[in-house]
C-alpha cells in the first residue's frame, strides 16, 4: 500500500516559504568561511576588558589544572577475535577432576571470560566437594607460585633445564644408580603408562616409582592382604549401613573417599526415611564425624585394639563363637555392648571401620565385618579403591638408599617429604647424596628448595590428566585456562626427558583409545566417546563382580594374639595427629580462604593447637577460655627429640590423657617460598619475624610426631609430656561461647524415638501468644499476630527461601568456602578474626550440650544466676554437638530494614532482604538490630589497606582474578551480608525468560546449597507450591529460628533428630 | 514588674547595686585574662587537638580502629553521643521550663547552663557523624531532593528521627541562648573602649538600643522560644531513646525508655552544670550570684531525677522477670551478673545511691561534696549508657555470636578529645561572653526584703 504520510521538519518546509526554497538549493547551510571569520574586524578590534581577561585567565588556569590531573589508566584488552564459546557475562562450565593425592572429586569449573572462578560438584558424578576442593581455585592465581623452572635455586629456562636434567638422568642411568620417582599415589592410567615409557628410556630396573602418602592407609592394605591375600582397599557403602561403628575414623572429613561417604551417610540420616542409621563413634579427639555420632565415647588411641576386641567378643558371645578375651577394664563397656547388640541385630547391613594404620587392628575390624557378613553389602568387594596406595616401607627404603648414595636422581611429584616425612632430617641428609634432585612443586616448598631443579607443574586447572580412582570409574581433568606462568605439566616434562614426541594430551588420547572399547562398552567413534567423556568429566563402567574373596580366619587369630601382646603405652600423654577440615594434610596451607575457614569443632582460624580435655587443662593450670583479649596458654609438647610449642585449647569430648594436634601447619619453617598466607602477619600487615629476622610460620609442624615405629606411618603416639611455658598466645576464633543456653527457639533437637511416636508439638512446639479478641483471651500462632503490614510477597511472583536440615548437616563447612568464593567475601586475617570481625556471610554455629539446664536447676534448688553460669559450661566428657548453618534469614519483617536511616537495606518483591552497598552510610544500626547477628561490616578498606596485603586475595594482582565479576567488591564503611546469591537468581530468571518458561525448581541454586554434600541446605521458590523448599518449610520438623520475635524469616530449619 | 514579699530571701547577695552587677560580669571581659585561664585553655586545647587527631585517623583509616566487632556495632561512640546529649539537657530545661514556671533563681545560672547545652550538643552531634562508615555521604540522612532517582530517607528509622530531633533542639537552643545574650552584648558594647571589640560586640548585639520596645519584644520572643523549647527538652531524649526502644534487642526493646532517658538526661545535665558552675563561681568570684541556695535547688533536682532513674532501673529488672521472656530476663541477669557486672554496679552506685545522700541538708549545701557527687553522677550516667548499649548487644539472641567489647586507644582518645573541645569552648565562652544574664539579673535585684542585704556577708 502506498504511504501517503508526509514528514516535515519545520513549519517552513510545510508551508514551503521562500526562504526555505532558497535554502533548499544549498546543500550545506551557509556559514562564514575561515577567511571571512578571520578578516572580521569586529571580533579582533573589540578591546578585551580587564574583567574578561580575568575570566579567561581563571578559566585557563582551571582548565590547565584539571587537565594536569592524570586519571588512572586502567588497561583492558578487548578480544580482537571473540572466541566462539565465550560471551562476556555468560559463564562457561567445564567438567574436570580434582586430585591432589589426598582428595579426589569430579568437579565443574565455572569460568568467566576465560578465568576459572568457582568450583562446584559435578552432580552427574554423584560426588560432592569439601571445603579444600572448592577453595582450590584460589591456589591457581597464587602470585607466589613459581613462574618458571629453577636450576639450583636460580630462575632458568626450560631448554636449559631439560638439557641438564636429561644429562643428569643419563648419568644416573649410566652409573648404575637408581632414578627414583617419589610421588603421591598415582591413579592416572596415562601417567602410569607414561612412566612405563620413561622406564623404557632409562632402564626398567633403574627407574623406580615410590608412592608416598603422608596420611598412610598402608596398614589397611596390609590387613586386607593378610585376610584376603590381596593388598586392596574395598569401597564402602554407607547408604546401606544401618549401624556404623567407627573407631576413630573421621570419614566425614578426611578418610579415603570422603566425598562419596558423606552423601551416602547423610542419605540415611533423615528420620523420615525408611530407616535411619545409628552411628557409634569411639575416638580420642573430637572429630567432625564424632560430632555427628548418635553415640560417642572417648577412648585413648592405645585402647583401640582392646575396643575392637571387645566388640568382637560381644559379637562372638551372641553368635556363640570363640572370644578373643579382650581386656575390658577401662573401656566404655555399656556403649560397646550397645554397639555390639545393634551390629548383631543388623548383620549384613552394618559397618565397622577404623582409621588406625595398624594392620592388626584392621584385621580385627575385618574379622568383625566378616562375622557380621558385611562383605558384599556395606563393604563392596566388587569395587576397589585405587587411591591411597602409598607404601611407607618403600619410602623408608628409598631414604636409606639415598643415604647410601644409591640414588642417582630423585624426582618428587606431588609430595613434600622434607615437610611431611617424620624423619625429615634423614630425608634431607639423603637428598644431599642424591646426584640430581628435582621437584615438580608449584612453590619453592620445603623439598623443592633443597632440590637441584624445580620444574613447576601446572595447577590442575591448567592441566590435562586422567584418573582411575576406583573400579569402573574413569575421569578426566581438562585445562580451563592457559597456563598463567611459565610452568609445564609434570607429564610433559617426563615426555621431554624421555625424548618422546607429542604432548601429554595426545598421549592420554592414545591411552584412552586403547580402553575406549572397554569403557564405552559399545562401538562408538573414539572422538565422540572422548568429547562426551570430557563433557561429562567421568565415565562409569559396571564391571562384573569378582565375588567375595575368601577370608583367612587364621589371620584374625594371629592379629588377636599380636594385639593382645602389644606393649602397654608409654607413660605420659598420648598424642593424636589429625587433619582439619580446612587445611587437611597441608598442601593448601597457603590458601587464605582455608586458613580463614573456622575449624568446625573449635571455630578457631589461622592456627593449629593442642586440644586437651578441660579437666587436664585445669590440672595444668592452663587457661580454660580464649577470646579477643584472652590468649591461650602456650605449652611445650615433647616426645623424644621432637618439641612443639603450641597454644592449648580445652576441648570438650577429648579423652583425658590424650592431646590432639592438627597436621598441615608450620609450613615454610625455614622461610621457604610456600606462599604468603603460610606466615604470621603483624597488625600492620607485615610478616611477623622471630629474633633471627625469619618469617614465623603459622602453627607448628606436627608431622615429626608421626610414628614410624612399626615401619608404617601411624598418626598417634604415646609417651608425650606437656610442659607449661608460662607464656600465652592469642587465638582467633569466630565463636567463643560454646553452649546454647537452653534457647530452644534458636535450635531444636530430639531423638528418633520421640520423633516417631510423639506429636510434633512435643519436639517442635509452635510459638503461641495469648491475644485479647472479642473480650476473650485466645491463643494465636505467632505468625498470625502482626503489627506490620505484610510485604506483598506471599503468593505473588517468586519468594525465595532456604531450608536447612540440621539432621543432615555435618558441619563440613563446604558451604562456607563456597559462599566465600561466590560472593567475594574478603579475607581479614588472624588479628581481625580475633577481634570478632570475620566477614563470613555464612557461618556454622557449633553448640555443645551443657550438663545444666533450667529444669535441673529448679530441681536442685539452684538460683537462676548460678544456673546460667553453669549453662555456659559445656559438658566436658561427651557433649552432644549440633552444627547450625546461619546466614541472613531474609526476614519478611526485617528489623534491619526499618532502622536504616537511608533505606540502604530493603525488601525485594521476591522476599529477599537486599543490601544496597552504594547507598549504605555505615551506621551499623542494622547489624545491632539483627537478632541473628549475620550482618558484616567493612571495618577497613580490605582491598587496599596495608594490613590485609598478605591475606586478602583482592589485594593481589593475580589473585584478584578469582573474584566473581557478578558480585561487587565492597568498599570500606558499608554493611554486607548474605544476598541469597541474588546474582544467581537474576541469572536464572533471565535464563528462564529467554526460554520463555517459568523458573524451574532447582534451576537456581545458591552457592551454599550447591556445595552442600548432604543436601541439608535446599534453596527454591516458596511461592512454587511444588518446590522442594516449600515442602521442607511445611515439614513437621520445620521451624523458624527465633520465630517468636515475629521477624518472619524466609529461612527455615528442620529439627535435628538423633538416633540415640 | 514582679514584686515579692519583703521576707523572701534575696537571690543576689552582697548588697549589689545595678552597677556592681555590670562590673562583676563585664569586668572580666574587659580586663586581661588571667594566667590560669591561659593555662587551662592550653591544656583543653591540647586535648582537643589530640581528639581531632584521633578523629582524622578514624576517618582516614576506617571504623576498624575502634574496638567494635560483628556483635557489638555500637559502643563508646553511641555511649558518648547519648551522654553528651543528656548533658545538653539542663540548659534548656533551666532557661525554658524554669522560665515558664517563673523560677527567678534560674537567672544566675541559665546563661552558662545554656552555653553548656550548646557545646554539649555539638559534642553529641559529632558522634553520629563520625561513627558512620562513610562520613563523606553523611548528608544522605537529610531529606534532600537529589539526582539519585527516587531515593529518599527512611522515615521509619529512629536514627533519622534523631537527626531531626537533635538539629531542631540545637537550633532552638542556640537561638534562645543568643536572644538572651543580645542585651548583654549591648551593655558590653556600650562600655567597651577598644574599637575592634566594640565593633564586634556592636555587631553581636544586633543594634540593641534598650528601648522599651526592644524589651517588650525581647520578653515576648523569650516566652515564645521557651514555649517552643520546653517540648523539645522532652522530645530530644525521648527520640534518642527510640534508637533503642524500637529495636528487637532484649535490653533495648523497652517501653520505659523515653521518660527514663529524659530524667536521666536532666540528672546528668544538672550534674554537669554543677561541676562547671562550682568552679566558675570560685574562679570568677561569682559567689554572690551563684549562691548556696542555687546549689541546693539543683541538688534537689538531682535527688528527684536520680530517684526516677533508680525507679526505672528497678522497674526494668522487675519487668524482665515478670515478662517471663527468656531473652529479656537473661539480658538483665547478664547485666548485673555477667562479664560487665562491674559497669552495672558502677552505674547503680553512682546514679542511685550517691544522689540519695542529698537528702541530708548538710551534704547538699556542702560545695565540695556537691562537686564530688556531680562528677560521680556523670561517671554513673556514662556507665548507664554503656550498660544499656554494650551489655545488651554483646550477648543477645544467638549465643554463638556472643562477644566482648574492648576499647582501643582511638575510642578513648576521641572521648577524651570531646571533653577537651567542650572545655575549650566553655573557657572561650567564659572569657568573651557575659557568663551571667546581667540584664535579667538586674530585674531580681530589688525584689526581696531589704533586711537581708544589710546583714553581714
Amino acid at each position: 500500500m502506498a504511504n501517503n504520510k508526509k514528514y516535515w521538519v519545520g513549519l517552513e518546509e510545510l508551508h514551503e516559504t521562500e526562504e526555505f526554497q532558497i535554502a533548499q538549493e544549498n546543500e550545506f547551510a551557509p556559514s562564514k568561511s575561515v577567511d571571512e571569520f578571520l578578516s572580521d574586524t569586529k571580533d579582533s578590534t573589540d578591546p578585551t576588558s580587564r574583567r574578561d581577561f580575568l575570566k579567561f585567565l581563571g578559566f585557563g588556569v582551571t582548565a590547565a589544572t584539571i587537565a594536569a590531573c592524570e586519571t588512572p589508566v586502567i588497561k583492558s584488552i578487548p578480544y580482537a577475535n571473540k572466541p566462539e564459546e565465550i560471551t562476556p557475562g555468560i559463564p562457561n562450565y567445564y567438567a574436570s577432576t580434582y586430585y591432589d593425592g589426598n582428595d579426589y572429586a569430579s568437579v565443574l569449573v565455572k569460568t568467566r571470560e576465560g578465568r576459572p572462578i568457582f568450583i562446584k560438584p559435578n552432580s552427574s558424578s554423584g560426588q560432592v566437594l569439601n571445603a579444600r576442593i572448592n577453595s582450590s581455585v584460589l591456589s591457581l592465581y597464587d602470585s607466589t607460585r613459581l613462574r618458571g623452572p629453577l636450576a639450583n635455586g636460580e630462575p632458568s629456562s626450560w631448554v636449559e633445564v631439560d638439557d641438564k636434567v636429561r644429562e643428569g638422568l643419563k648419568k644416573a642411568a649410566d652409573s648404575g644408580k637408581q632414578i627414583a620417582i617419589l610421588s603421591h599415589t598415582i591413579i592416572s592410567p596415562s601417567t602410569k603408562a607414561l612412566i612405563g615409557k620413561f622406564k623404557e628410556k632409562y632402564g626398567e630396573d633403574t627407574v623406580r616409582t615410590i608412592a608416598y602418602d603422608p596420611l598412610s592407609y598402608r596398614g589397611m592394605r596390609i590387613a586386607n592382604e593378610r585376610c584376603f591375600g590381596e593388598a586392596f582397599i574395598p569401597d564402602y557403602d554407607f547408604s546401606k549401613a544401618k549401624v556404623v561403628v567407627s573407631i576413630a575414623a573421621d570419614f566425614l572429613n578426611d578418610w579415603l573417599m570422603t566425598g562419596s561417604f558423606t552423601s551416602q551417610y547423610a542419605s540415611r540420616r533423615k528420620p523420615e526415611g525408611e530407616w535411619m542409621s545409628r552411628h557409634y563413634q569411639f575416638e580420642s579427639i573430637m572429630s567432625l564425624t564424632g560430632t555427628n555420632a548418635d553415640k560417642r565415647a572417648a577412648i585413648k588411641p592405645s585402647q583401640e585394639h582392646d575396643l575392637a576386641l571387645a566388640i568382637h567378643d560381644e559379637l562372638a558371645g551372641m553368635m556363640g563363637a570363640s572370644k578373643a578375651g579382650a581386656k575390658t577394664d577401662e573401656l566404655p563397656m555399656d556403649l560397646v555392648k550397645a554397639a555390639a547388640k545393634d551390629l548383631y541385630a543388623n548383620r549384613g547391613s552394618s559397618l565397622v571401620i577404623a582409621s588406625c594404620n595398624d594392620p592388626d587392628l584392621q584385621v580385627i575390624v575385618n574379622g568383625i565385618n566378616q562375622m557380621l557378613g558385611n562383605y558384599g553389602s556395606t563393604i563392596r568387594t566388587d569395587v576397589e579403591l585405587f587411591v591411597k596406595d602409598g607404601r611407607d616401607e618403600d619410602v623408608a627404603a628409598l631414604i636409606n638408599d639415598m643415604k647410601a648414595g644409591k640414588v642417582g636422581a630423585l624426582l618428587c611429584y606431588g609430595v613434600n617429604p622434607a615437610y611431611t616425612w617424620p624423619g625429615a632430617n634423614a630425608f634431607k641428609e639423603g637428598l644431599e647424596k642424591v646426584d640430581m634432585s628435582l621437584s615438580f612443586a608449584s612453590w619453592g616448598d620445603e623439598t623443592a628448595s633443597l632440590c637441584n631443579y624445580v620444574c613447576p607443574d601446572h595447577h590442575y586447572l591448567e592441566s590435562w590428566n586422567d584418573h582411575y580412582p576406583k573400579t569402573g570409574q574413569y575421569a578426566l581433568t581438562q585445562p580451563t585456562i592457559s597456563p598463567l606462568y611459565d610452568t609445564r605439566q609434570m607429564q610433559d616434562s617426563l615426555m621431554a626427558w624421555a625424548e618422546m614426541d607429542g604432548n601429554y594430551h595426545d598421549f592420554i588420547r592414545e591411552v584412552w583409545k586403547r580402553y575406549a572399547g572397554e569403557m564405552a562398552q559399545e562401538e562408538v567413534l573414539f572422538d565422540d566417546f572422548w568429547y562426551n567423556s570430557l563433557r561429562r568429566g567421568s565415565v562409569y563402567v559396571e564391571l562384573p563382580s569378582s565375588g567375595t574373596p575368601e577370608f583367612d580366619s587364621a589371620a584374625l587369630s594371629r592379629a588377636v594374639a599380636s594385639a593382645k601382646s602389644k606393649k602397654a603405652p608409654a607413660d605420659g600423654y598420648e598424642v593424636v595427629l589429625y587433619t582439619k577440615v580446612g587445611i587437611g594434610a597441608g598442601t593448601q596451607a597457603v590458601n587464605p580462604w582455608l586458613q580463614e575457614l573456622p575449624d568446625p569443632i573449635t571455630k578457631i582460624t589461622w592456627d593449629n593447637y593442642i586440644t586437651m580435655h578441660p579437666a587436664d587443662v585445669e590440672s595444668f593450670g592452663f587457661k580454660m577460655h580464649y577470646g579477643q583479649e584472652l590468649p591461650a596458654s602456650l605449652a611445650k609438647l615433647s616426645l623424644n627429640d621432637v618439641e612443639l610449642t603450641l597454644p592449648v585449647i580445652a576441648q570438650p569430648g577429648q579423652k583425658r590423657g590424650t592431646v590432639g594436634v592438627a597436621l598441615g601447619y608450620g609450613r615454610g619453617a625455614n622461610e621457604e617460598e610456600v606462599g604468603r598466607a603460610a606466615f604470621r602477619t603483624t597488625s600492620n600487615g607485615s610478616f611477623e619475624r622471630d629474633s633471627d629476622g625469619k618469617k614465623v610460620p603459622i602453627g607448628a609442624n606436627a608431622y615429626p610426631l608421626v610414628s614410624t615405629a612399626s615401619g608404617l606411618l601411624v598418626c598417634h603416639r604415646s609417651g608425650a609430656s606437656i610442659e607449661d611455658t608460662g607464656q600465652t598466645f592469642s587465638i582467633a576464633a569466630t565463636q567463643t561461647h560454646h553452649t546454647l543456653m537452653g534457647r530452644s527457639s534458636v535450635l531444636r533437637d530430639t531423638d528418633l524415638q520421640q520423633f516417631k511416636t510423639a506429636e510434633p508439638s512435643t519436639y517442635n512446639p509452635p510459638h503461641v501468644l495469648p491475644i485479647h479478641e472479642g473480650g476473650k483471651v485466645v491463643d494465636k500462632a505467632v505468625k498470625e499476630v502482626d503489627l506490620w503490614q505484610n510485604h506483598p510477597v506471599e503468593g505473588v511472583g517468586h519468594r525465595w527461601g532456604l531450608s536447612i536440615d540440621l539432621s543432615t548437616c555435618t558441619g563440613c563447612s563446604a558451604c562456607v568456602t563456597a559462599c566465600h568464593s561466590e560472593n567475594n567475601v574478603p579475607v581479614v586475617g588472624k588479628d581481625e578474626v580475633r577481634r570478632g570481625r570475620d566477614m563470613h556471610w555464612l557461618r556454622i554455629d557449633r553448640y555443645y550440650s551443657s550438663p545444666m539446664n533450667m529444669e535441673l536447676a529448679e530441681d536442685e534448688g539452684k538460683g537462676v544466676i548460678s544456673a546460667y553460669r553453669e549453662m555456659e559450661v559445656p559438658q566436658y566428657d561427651n557433649p552432644e554437638t549440633i552444627h547450625m548453618p546461619m546466614m541472613c534469614q531474609h526476614c519478611n519483617h526485617a528489623p534491619c530494614e526499618t532502622v536504616c536511616p537511608v533505606a540502604a537495606t530493603t525488601h525485594s518483591n521476591e522476599g529477599l532482604n537486599q543490601m544496597t552497598y552504594n547507598r549504605c552510610i555505615g551506621t551499623r544500626y542494622c547489624a545491632n538490630n539483627c537478632p541473628y547477628k549475620v550482618r558484616r561490616f567493612n571495618w577497613f578498606n580490605y582491598k587496599a589497606y596495608n594490613k590485609f596485603v598478605g591475606v586478602n586475595p583482592a589485594q593481589d594482582e593475580m589473585a584478584r582474578m578469582v573474584l566473581n565479576p557478578d558480585v561487587t567488591v565492597r568498599s570500606r564503611g558499608v554493611m554486607e551480608k548474605c544476598s541469597m546469591c541474588v546474582q544467581r537468581i537474576q541469572a536464572g530468571k533471565l535464563d528462564a525468560k529467554m526460554k520463555g518458561k517459568p523458573v524451574e525448581d532447582g534451576a537456581v541454586q545458591t552457592a551454599c546449597a550447591e556445595a552442600c554434600p548432604t543436601q541439608a541446605i535446599r534453596f527454591g521458590d516458596l511461592n512454587d507450591t511444588k518446590s522442594v523448599v516449600r515442602k521442607e518449610h511445611e515439614d513437621k520438623r520445620a521451624y523458624y529460628a527465633l520465630e517468636e520475635i515475629g521477624v518472619k524469616p524466609n529461612v527455615s530449619y528442620k529439627v535435628k533428630v538423633r538416633n540415640s | 514588674m514582679h514584686k515579692e514579699a519583703a521576707i523572701r530571701e534575696p537571690l543576689i547577695l552582697g548588697d549589689k547595686s545595678y552597677h556592681d552587677i555590670t562590673n562583676d560580669v563585664v569586668g572580666p571581659i574587659e580586663g586581661k585574662a588571667s594566667k590560669t585561664w591561659y593555662l587551662l585553655v592550653s591544656i583543653a586545647g591540647l586535648i582537643s587537638l589530640w581528639g581531632l587527631g584521633c578523629i582524622v585517623y578514624l576517618i582516614a583509616t576506617g571504623i576498624g580502629v575502634w574496638g567494635l566487632n560483628k556483635t557489638v556495632g555500637w559502643a563508646w561512640d553511641i555511649t558518648n553521643f547519648v551522654w553528651w546529649v543528656g548533658i545538653g539537657h539542663a540548659g534548656t530545661l533551666i532557661s525554658a521550663v524554669l522560665l515558664l514556671f517563673r523560677q527567678k533563681w534560674r537567672m544566675a545560672i541559665n546563661r552558662s547552663a545554656e552555653a553548656m547545652t550548646i557545646f554539649a550538643v555539638m559534642m553529641a552531634a559529632l558522634f553520629p557523624g563520625i561513627h558512620m562508615g562513610r562520613i563523606w555521604v553523611a548528608y544522605w540522612v537529610l531529606p534532600l531532593p537529589n539526582t539519585f532517582g527516587s531515593l529518599w530517607v527512611n522515615f521509619n528509622s529512629p536514627l533519622l528521627w534523631d537527626v531531626f530531633a537533635i538539629s531542631t533542639y540545637f537550633s532552638v537552643s542556640l537561638v534562645f541562648w543568643y536572644i538572651g545574650l543580645i542585651p548583654d552584648f549591648a551593655t558590653i558594647r556600650d562600655r567597651m573602649t577598644k574599637p575592634l571589640a566594640k565593633k564586634i560586640y556592636g555587631i553581636l548585639s544586633f543594634g540593641w538600643s534598650g528601648k522599651a520596645k526592644n524589651w517588650t519584644r525581647f520578653e515576648e520572643v523569650s516566652l515564645v522560644l521557651a514555649g517552643l523549647a520546653t517540648p523539645l527538652v522532652f522530645s530530644v531524649h525521648s527520640i534518642v531513646s527510640f534508637d533503642f526502644a524500637t529495636s528487637v534487642i532484649p535490653g533495648w526493646h523497652t517501653t520505659i525508655f523515653p521518660p527514663y532517658f529524659v530524667s536521666g538526661a536532666v540528672f546528668s545535665g544538672f550534674a554537669m552544670v554543677l561541676t562547671l558552675l562550682l568552679i566558675m563561681r570560685k574562679v570568677m568570684r561569682l559567689e554572690n550570684y551563684i549562691t548556696i541556695k542555687h546549689v541546693e535547688y539543683m541538688n534537689i533536682v538531682i535527688i528527684v531525677t536520680g530517684s526516677i532513674v533508680g525507679v526505672a532501673y528497678i522497674t526494668e529488672l522487675f519487668i524482665s522477670w515478670y515478662s517471663g521472656v527468656e531473652y529479656e530476663s537473661y539480658a538483665f541477669i547478664n547485666r548485673f551478673s555477667g562479664p560487665y557486672f562491674w559497669a552495672y554496679w558502677a552505674m547503680m552506685t553512682c546514679n542511685v545511691i550517691s544522689p540519695q545522700l542529698f537528702w541530708f541538708k548538710k551534704l547538699r549545701t556542702n560545695l565540695t561534696f556537691t562537686f564530688i557527687i556531680s562528677i560521680v553522677v556523670n561517671i554513673g550516667m556514662w556507665f548507664e549508657r554503656f550498660v544499656i548499649i554494650v551489655t545488651s548487644i554483646h550477648r543477645d539472641y544467638v549465643p554463638s555470636s556472643w562477644s566482648m567489647f574492648y576499647p582501643t586507644w582511638v575510642d578513648i582518645g576521641i572521648f577524651i578529645g570531646t571533653i577537651g573541645i567542650f572545655f575549650t569552648l566553655f573557657l572561650l565562652f567564659a572569657r568573651f561572653f557575659p557568663v551571667l544574664a546581667l540584664n535579667e539579673l538586674k530585674t531580681i535585684l530589688k525584689v526581696s526584703g531589704e533586711k537581708y542585704k544589710k546583714e553581714d556577708h
